[in-house]
């Protein structure tokens, strides 16, 4: 039982940062109904971006560690959201009018060019995170010793989800993200600024790819060019498994698919991991083909 | 990025008959050395060109062999098996007298027929998988000892050791498989009982689950046959369990970035067995070579397999010296190889193409972070 606990949390802990990544999968598709393939690797630049913010101002020595992380986890969120304006103005925008195919290409087109220029820029090793930065308390709960970050990451996840969903839920510009997500040509005869619709989407969605990916770094301390590729795949499938444009089922089916992965390493074997996690997407997929929080929508005349 | 090495490699094919149409300068020699530049393992790779570079000006220096100059034709394999074949075939077509290379079993098994096709002697530098030498080519060696020596050093390490209950773990790689397997039936005929045998997925950054399954299981001992990365991120994992279970690892772990990944205080206790690093033997070439390499290149080679690299290239400038250029004489000069001072120890080759010889030793981890060779 002990075990089970144990795995629990720890697929918790996981799946917290599928979740994440999997927002900004789901709020691109929910507004513009495209794949953004190059999420996974505007992941990977945020923890590429943390380091380097953090190794060249020297902040994690001038500032206190959990000042320092807040600071870069404001600075690479800020940074790595221009660069996803600057993605959808270059690569999607001229292809909004276009068959959905080619934005995909596009997408993959992207994704391909971001990993070979980090590769580039910064070579091919390893790299490693200073490890001061994570806090280094353990939690016991149920009689589980649980690293403290691990919850901190969970937690901050959660945070950043609900601060999200407040946000589309409760705002105006939320509405009309939520307008502009139902069909855009309505919202434009509404007076709502599509365009400024979908560069605020491509802020929010990668901005928190980008703090995903500062957080592997910080907690997991190691990071390489090629991780936004596995990364993006297991967010994108949670994306799918919670129903994919749904806010609150982007969170659920992370956390499933983090618990799933883990109780399948536990109980299964390791290196069928992968495979029951998928299969269960599949199963889920054939019950309801919306997955979990999807709702099917009606073409109303 | 597999689609892009792919399309350098188109391009390098389609420029082939414009390379090899050049004549062949007079007084000169070939070598031609594969190596991973790029890709997961191109911090190994590059510090093999080093090396090799490094002791190809020195035999220039020296007036070249048998008054050719040498010059080093080098292909970047990537650590992918597609684009090193591709390198071999450029190699191959490029007019080199031997290949050197290269690193990862699998990849190194996508060139063997391609070079043995081209009529060439090849020299693996870090390719440990049996099958390799087992396979029966004529002229295929390498300075990397085999799978299922280093799987019978590390039982004998573990016996030693007194660990009765171990865990084995690999993470499906052709190397860390091959050693797993290798090192479980020495174990098993040593008595010592093998509780958990099961892979991870290289790559991933969370380990938690595998460990916490291995904690159920209880054993003595942890001992994972793969690369220094995912050790890195199992030690420091464990530590975050709180679980104190000692760890052993194979020659992949034999990098210093390991203890960067791990931290130094989850690395320290850790220990693997591996072929001696330069910097770590007192042979007159060890010594020799690792001043050269620091005056050229102002560090210490990090990685165990690019030395081996260096080794290749010893036994084949040997061959060239003793005027064995055409690859049947090379080849059958090889296999009579005997106690050559090599940079990792005394050099030679047995009638298969593996190296012969007792190298492994084991390395501790100690608590600054260093890697201490422990006496035999």
């Amino acid at each position: 039982m002990e075990q089970f606990f144990q795995q629990l949390l720890n697929g918790l802990a996981v799946g917290g940062i599928y979740a994440l990544v999997a927002l900004g999968y789901t709020m691109v598709y929910g507004v513009l109904k495209l794949i953004n393939f190059a999420h996974g690797d505007l992941f990977t630049i945020g923890a590429y971006l943390g380091l380097t913010l953090l190794a060249s101002w020297n902040l994690a020595g001038v500032l206190p560690p959990a000042v320092a992380v807040l600071a870069v986890f404001l600075m690479v969120g800020l940074l790595v959201a221009l660069i996803g304006v600057v993605l959808e103005r270059a690569a999607y925008r001229p292809l909004r009018g276009a068959n959905r195919l080619s934005a995909v290409v596009s997408a993959l087109g992207a994704s391909i060019f971001f990993e070979n220029a980090i590769m580039l820029i910064y070579g091919a090793r390893v790299y490693v995170y200073p490890d001061f930065l994570r806090p280094d308390f353990t939690v016991n709960l149920f009689g589980v010793s649980v690293p403290g970050v691990r919850l901190l990451i969970l937690g901050a996840s959660v945070a950043l989800m609900l601060a999200l969903s407040a946000f589309i839920q409760r705002t105006r510009m939320g509405a009309a993200i939520r307008a502009t997500a139902i069909d855009p040509g309505a919202a434009r005869l509404m007076g709502i600024n599509v365009d400024r619709v979908i560069a605020l989407v491509f802020l929010i969605g990668p901005g928190l790819g980008g703090m995903a990916g500062l957080m592997v770094g910080i907690y997991y301390g190691q990071i390489d060019f090629t991780m936004g590729w596995s990364y993006g795949l297991k967010a994108f499938t949670a994306a799918i498994l919670g129903g994919i444009g749904n806010i609150p089922g982007a969170m659920l089916g992370g956390l499933l698919l983090g618990v799933t992965e883990a109780l399948a390493a536990g109980y299964v074997a390791m290196a069928w991991k992968d495979a029951v996690a998928f299969l269960v997407l599949i199963l889920i997929l054939i019950i309801r083909p919306t997955g979990i929080l999807g709702e099917r929508t009606a073409d109303k005349l | 990025m597999n689609r892009v090495f792919g399309l350098v490699g188109a391009l390098a094919l389609a420029l082939l008959p414009v390379l090899s149409a050049q004549p062949a300068t007079c007084g000169e020699i070939k070598i031609g050395l594969m190596c991973p530049l790029t890709g997961k393992w191109a911090s190994e790779g590059q510090d093999m060109k080093n090396i090799v570079t490094l002791l190809v000006d020195e035999t220039n220096a020296k007036g070249g062999i048998n008054g050719d100059t040498v010059r080093l034709v080098v292909e970047d394999d990537a650590g992918d098996p597609r684009t090193a074949a591709l390198a071999a075939q450029k190699l191959a077509s490029a007019g080199v007298a031997a290949v050197i290379g290269t690193y990862g079993s699998a990849v190194t098994e996508a060139t063997q027929n391609i070079v043995d096709e081209a009529g060439l002697v090849q020299i693996g530098t870090g390719s440990t998988s049996v099958r390799l030498t087992e396979k029966g080519l004529e002229r295929f060696f390498r300075t990397s000892p085999r799978d299922d020596a280093q799987g019978k050093s590390a039982a004998a390490a573990i016996e030693k050791g007194g660990y009765k209950a171990v865990a084995l773990l690999h993470d499906n790689s052709s190397y860390a498989k091959g050693l797993a397997e290798e090192s479980r039936a020495a174990l098993e005929k040593a008595g010592v009982r093998v509780i958990f045998f099961d892979a991870l997925t290289p790559g991933e950054r969370d380990y938690t689950a595998i460990l916490t399954k291995l904690k159920a299981a209880d054993p003595d001992l942890v001992f994972f046959t793969g690369y220094y990365p995912e050790t890195g991120m199992l030690l420091r994992q464990k530590k975050e369990m709180s679980w104190n279970v000692p760890m052993m690892g194979g020659d992949a772990a034999n990098h210093q970035d390991l203890v960067k990944i791990a931290g130094p205080e989850a690395a320290a206790g850790y220990f693997f067995i591996s072929p001696p690093l330069p910097q770590d033997m007192d042979t007159k070439e060890a010594k020799d070579f690792l001043a050269a390499y620091k005056a050229k290149y102002d560090s210490v080679p990090v990685s165990v397999w690019a030395v081996l690299a260096g080794d290749a290239y010893k036994a084949i400038e040997g061959a060239l010296a003793a005027g064995k250029a055409d690859p049947e004489a090379m080849a059958a000069w090889l296999k009579e190889l005997k106690d050559m001072p090599g940079l990792s120890g005394s050099l030679g080759f047995d009638a298969k193409g593996d190296r012969v010889g007792e190298f492994y030793r084991t390395y501790v981890v100690n608590n600054e972070g260093a890697f201490e060779l422990q006496p035999r």
